[in-house]
């Protein structure tokens, strides 16, 4: 496995330009998630690090050599780079075991202990083996199509939203089988996605990919607690967003006197809280009381909506508590913040670049 | 999203040279049909002698087309919407006409009923022949269509039988117009049932005008109105389709609805299919065994030349096969993975050329390769461009199907996993678009095999084919000694039963 | 696909693929399976009927040693080909059924002299005017009525009879075919074309038409019409065999030079382009020397012979005694038959 280095990737279709001057490094042995809408580029990134769509312009690098380059061309079955589709593509007229050694040279294709070794790999039974795969439900076809791709030990595997065409159940144990087939394989990875539970789950790292570009690259806690604009946060969970003034280290706003993390513009400033940053307390007679509107209970927690008294251009004020702390609606209940914010620039007279969409 | 790379050069180039090829023969016919001047063509065509052609030919298309549609209708729906007993036996039994050519049954009815010739014998022997031609699409059709509409339309308050005219019929349109249209188009070029029956068609006027006069322009004036005509059918066809979505609308697994109780229906039911069986079926066969019992010896010096003649048939079989996969290779491919406006002319050619009557096709090589390029002329070589150029849509539908089975992200998961082009075409492609180019060579061979009017005109003389040395011997009404070649013929015809049920029974 | 798909599809194919494949490495494939001139080899077209052809054909060689090659067709379009390919022909010999094939050629001045020794081994008469071809076989027009229908008395006693309406739907015949048309080549060459279009109008509206002799034969035979015109020997030939066509028939020859004993002479030429001309002559000689002549007569077609001193068959009445009507044959015009034909609405 080896790591995977793009520089200034432009790339399109026709007369429309998709990617611009994308630039991505992928450390060995690790999986990065590119979290993107639709048309945001996501595939067509997958697709010139396989070779399927020469780039206008760039290089890519893996394991240090180049692949795609001024003067340099290698045709996608030299890369050494697996790419697993949204749909397994595995071959109807092989079995599962056929599937799978596919990939390796003629006298290792007879040996089954690595076709066992990597049905093990990604927590499939060995009687699967012989099955064909007309016969496997999605997840298990998934599960084949990743294991075909391990099985020529590839320099990286590309997943191109390997999980969206399962239903909910399978999704969730599929993906942890999958995260633990490229761990357990030192696999580098690239797994493109759309959802960002799924992105922030199994990475090691997450890029956010947005018209053509790299929003923000960085290890799921940070891009998640420190996003680099607005529209990263929206994109990444739920926000409550509040003017507010910033003040020596701290920023003054509705919601009280609140620690800033991260960079800390001066001025009218937005700032960002997390739902789950807010905490209910009992009912003081302050200027942080509330009531409480909308209850949505999801068993393990619940998302609370909260009226205050004087709201104030607060964007919808929500908490998330653990389950057994819900409270009624119609409760009066106080309401503090934990932890540092993070705040930006005031969108009215900085407005941002572009907007990221789910 | 997919990359939209350009078409190839080269294949765009042999694909079109194919699709030129195909639409020669309408211009060579053309071409000489005028030769002799637009006055004198006029002259020609214009007599009572043309009308009467025109009338007969109407009279036929408007007898049979009709019947087979009815017929073909009512069979796949007993077959496969009622509880009929023994539906699979019958589905075989009512697909098994195409095995027998329409001028061995011919031949039969003949035999077992001299009286039955003229108007009355043509319609009942073509329209026994091609039913099938309906009976196919509708039932695979049928098979596949989900009850979800039919139930709708119950809740909605509507009678089972209001239900099925109401949401069935409409979406078996396709089929039977595209039934209606083979049966048409082998009505226009079908030559040897007319000839036996003595019921003048285009086709034996030019058979005709070819023995008095080879290749000059009034054949052609005749072929030409006979193209006219085909492609008349085709734009009518187009017409009577239908622009009506049949698609299933909305997502859901299709489930077959269920089978219609026929009760005190049964009986009837089961005398109509006998009925038809045993008259597109049974007469043929029988009357060929009896014939083959009933032949006096000679049994030796025959049975040597039909050895012989069902080599060469063979033989002649496979090159045409090969010949016409060969050809449709590039275009298939075209308008399988660069679908364009281009490639649209493409496949309208080719359904042009699907029109062409045999008799057409093997009239303008003919005059072709005597006037341009003698040295072709009385070949083998020719015979099989005119085999290529006839069954070319056959095989181009084979072969579309089949490379729709072989996707291309197959190919490239394959050749993200290590493989070049050479490997991945013959482990992922060719597996995966064999069967279906096997099909279409084995559909293509049997149609060459069973093939009369164009062979009449083209094989080198020297050449014998099982049609040929049955038409010959059945034209001297020696019926004892055509009965082997016409055995022979429907013996090797017979797995296109087999392979035809399946398009049926085992829906893509 | 499954592997019981496939085996299924291999086992329909392999028969044929394995018949096949015999077919391409057997050595017994049929002569001639591609036609080629064979260079130093008589090339013969021939319309004649296969088995006196190839009788012809063997006994030539077995007695000259000169190989032969035949190339089969019809009379009228094989005429047509060879004036087609013209000089570029790779035909010696030309031989037809009926004489108009051979006239059409003969026009085209496609055909070289045939050497006089061969017509002098001719009965008498027969020879054309042209000297350009010569008589190999003779067949007489004929009345063939069923008895059970029909009796002997009221049958026409001309041919030109059968154009008045009342033998509408009473006849039959083969006007599609060759041999007709030479039969009414004949009636135009001794009638003329006013009175030959008349009756030709007459046969479109009035008379059955069937595929060839054999059919209008046995459809008499079946009772279906009780007259139909064709040639003797279909007659004499099913008589000689399993009479099943012709059992419940009879024959009538018109006689009297009516044009309805029309006497049809079968052709053989020698294309003036031959490379093997010497070799095509002594072909010519031979089938009409007495030992040629005595091969057709063997053959069992039961045409007549045109071999001074040669008898044909005994079954067979003498052709002097027919009193067919004179015409030269080089006088007879197909493509003036086959415009009439076309006028009348029969072609």
């Amino acid at each position: 496995m080896s790591e995977v280095v793009l520089r200034g990737v432009t790339a399109g279709y026709g007369g429309e330009e998709v990617l611009s001057e994308v630039d991505l490094t992928v450390r060995e042995g690790t999986t990065t998630a590119v979290l993107g809408g639709s048309g945001s580029g996501k595939t067509t990134l997958l697709r010139v690090i396989a070779g399927f769509l020469p780039p206008r312009s760039g290089t890519v690098a893996v394991g240090g050599s180049p692949v795609v380059g001024p003067g340099t061309w290698v045709p996608p079955e030299r890369r050494g780079v697996a790419y697993v589709r949204q749909d397994g593509a595995l071959f109807p007229h092989l079995s599962v075991a056929g599937n799978i050694a596919f990939g390796l040279p003629r006298p290792r294709r007879r040996h089954r202990e690595r076709v066992l070794e990597l049905l093990d790999l990604v927590d499939l039974p060995a009687s699967m083996a012989d099955r064909r795969p007309d016969q496997l439900s999605g997840g298990q076809q998934q599960r084949v199509a990743l294991a075909r791709a391990l099985a020529p030990g590839p320099a990286l595997v590309l997943l191109d939203e390997p999980f969206s065409s399962l239903d909910a159940t399978l999704r969730a144990a599929t993906r942890e089988a999958t995260a633990r087939a490229l761990k357990g394989a030192g696999a580098t990875a690239i797994l493109v996605t759309h959802d960002q539970e799924e992105a922030l789950s199994i990475a090691d790292e997450v890029a956010i990919l947005a018209a053509g570009r790299f929003r923000q690259v960085g290890r799921p806690e940070v891009v998640y607690r420190e996003p680099v604009d607005t529209g990263v946060a929206t994109f990444l969970g739920d926000t409550v967003l509040l003017p507010g003034t910033a003040a020596h280290g701290q920023v003054e706003c509705r919601l009280g006197r609140l620690p800033v993390s991260g960079p800390q513009p001066g001025g009218l400033v937005e700032v960002m809280i997390r739902p789950e940053q807010i905490s209910l307390t009992a009912a003081t007679a302050g200027a942080l009381d509330a009531t409480v509107g909308r209850v949505t209970y999801f068993g393990h927690d619940a998302l609370v909506e909260l009226v205050l008294a004087d709201p104030a251009g607060v964007s919808p004020l929500r908490a998330r508590v653990m389950g057994p702390q819900a409270p009624a609606p119609g409760d009066r209940v106080g309401v503090s913040v934990q932890g540092p914010v993070r705040t930006f620039p005031d969108r009215r007279t900085n407005p941002p670049v572009a907007t990221v969409s789910g | 999203m997919q990359a939209s790379s350009r078409a190839p050069g080269g294949v765009l180039l042999l694909a079109t040279a194919v699709a030129a090829l195909t639409v020669l023969p309408l211009l060579g016919v053309v071409a000489n049909a005028l030769s002799a001047g637009t006055q004198l063509a006029a002259d020609y065509l214009f007599r009572p002698r043309v009308g009467e052609l025109l009338g007969n030919t109407a009279l036929l298309v408007g007898a049979t087309v009709p019947a087979t549609v009815v017929v073909g209708a009512i069979a796949a729906w007993l077959v496969e919407r009622t509880d009929l007993p023994g539906a699979g036996v019958w589905r075989g039994l009512l697909l098994a006409p195409l095995a027998v050519p329409a001028f061995v049954s011919a031949y039969a009815w003949v035999t077992v009923a001299p009286e039955l010739t003229g108007f009355t014998g043509a319609a009942l022997v073509t329209s026994m022949a091609y039913f099938p031609f309906v009976f196919l699409p509708a039932a695979a059709l049928l098979r596949a269509l989900d009850g979800g509409d039919e139930e709708a339309a119950r809740s909605l308050g509507l009678s089972p039988a209001a239900a099925v005219m109401r949401t069935v019929l409409p979406r078996l349109r396709p089929a039977l117009s595209g039934g209606a249209l083979l049966v048409t188009l082998h009505l226009l070029a079908e030559y040897g049932v007319l000839e036996m029956m003595r019921f003048q068609t285009f086709t034996t006027a030019i058979m005709q005008r070819y023995a008095v006069g080879f290749s000059d322009a009034s054949g052609s004036l005749l072929a030409s109105v006979l193209l006219g005509l085909c492609l008349l059918a085709l734009v009518a066809e187009v017409l009577a389709r239908g622009r009506r979505r049949v698609a299933q609308v909305g997502a859901g697994a299709p489930r077959r609805p269920a089978p219609a109780r026929l009760g005190a229906w049964t009986a009837p039911a089961l005398a109509f299919l006998t009925a038809l069986v045993s008259a597109s079926l049974l007469v043929p066969i029988v009357t060929v065994i009896r014939w083959l019992v009933a032949a006096p010896s000679g049994a030796g010096p025959v049975g040597a030349h039909l050895a012989q003649v069902t080599i060469s048939t063979l033989g002649l079989a496979l090159l045409g096969a090969a010949a016409a996969t060969t050809a449709a290779l590039p275009g298939a491919w075209l308008l399988a993975r660069h679908h364009s406006a281009r490639t649209l002319l493409l496949e309208r050619a080719t359904y042009l050329a699907s029109a062409l009557p045999g008799v057409v096709v093997g009239l303008a090589l003919v005059t072709l390769s005597v006037r341009w390029a003698r040295p072709m002329y009385q070949t083998v070589g020719l015979i099989v461009v005119a085999y290529a150029i006839l069954f070319l849509p056959r095989a181009m539908v084979s072969l579309r199907a089949g490379l729709a089975a072989s996707r291309p992200e197959l190919a490239e998961a394959a050749r993200s996993l290590g493989l070049g082009g050479g490997a991945t075409f013959r482990r992922v492609v060719l597996p995966l678009i064999g069967p279906s180019v096997l099909t279409g060579m084995v559909l293509v061979a049997l149609a060459v095999g069973t093939e009369l009017t164009a062979t009449l005109l083209l094989a080198p003389t020297g050449t014998d084919t099982l049609a040929l040395a049955f038409w010959r011997e059945a034209s001297e009404l020696d019926y004892a000694a055509a009965a082997p070649y016409a055995a022979v013929m429907v013996a090797l015809s017979a797995p296109l039963t087999i392979l035809l049920r399946r398009q049926i029974v085992e829906v893509p | 696909m499954t592997r019981t798909h496939r085996l299924r599809t291999a086992a329909l194919i392999a028969p044929a693929l394995g018949l096949a494949l015999t077919a391409c490495s057997a050595g017994s494939a049929p002569p001639q399976e591609t036609f080629q001139a064979q260079p130093g080899v008589l090339q013969i077209y021939s319309s004649q009927h296969r088995n006196v052809t190839e009788a012809w054909a063997s006994g030539f060689t077995a007695r000259t040693g000169i190989r032969t090659q035949v190339r089969e067709g019809q009379d009228s379009s094989m005429g047509q080909m060879i004036v087609a390919e013209g000089e570029a022909s790779p035909a010696d010999v030309f031989l037809t059924e009926n004489s108009p094939a051979m006239t059409v050629v003969e026009r085209a001045g496609l055909l070289a002299p045939v050497a006089a020794t061969t017509h002098g081994q001719l009965s008498e008469g027969l020879a054309p005017s042209s000297g350009l071809w010569t008589p190999i076989a003779a067949r007489s027009t004929v009345l063939v009525y069923n008895p059970a229908q029909i009796s002997a008395d009221e049958l026409p006693s001309s041919i030109m009879d059968l154009a008045s309406p009342e033998w509408a739907g009473r006849w039959g015949g083969a006007p599609g075919g060759a041999d007709f048309q030479a039969i009414v080549a004949g009636m135009l060459a001794e009638r003329g074309e006013s009175e030959t279009a008349a009756w030709l109008k007459a046969l479109a509206d009035n008379a059955e038409v069937y595929q060839n002799n054999i059919a209008t034969m046995n459809a008499v035979n079946a009772g279906q019409v009780p007259i139909g015109i064709m040639y003797h020997y279909y007659w004499y030939r099913d008589q000689a065999g399993t009479k099943e066509g012709s059992a419940n028939t009879a024959l009538h020859y018109f006689g009297g030079q009516d044009p309805g004993a029309f006497v049809s002479l079968s052709a053989g030429g020698v294309l003036a382009s031959s490379d093997m001309s010497a070799e095509a002559q002594q072909f010519l000689a031979y089938i009409t020397s007495p030992e040629g002549q005595r091969i057709l007569v063997e053959s069992g077609s039961m045409e007549y012979a045109v071999g001074a001193g040669v008898e044909s068959d005994p079954a067979l009445p003498p052709l002097a005694g027919l009193y067919a009507p004179v015409v030269d044959p080089s006088a007879l015009n197909s493509e003036t038959v086959v415009s009439l034909m076309t006028d009348a609405g029969i072609l």
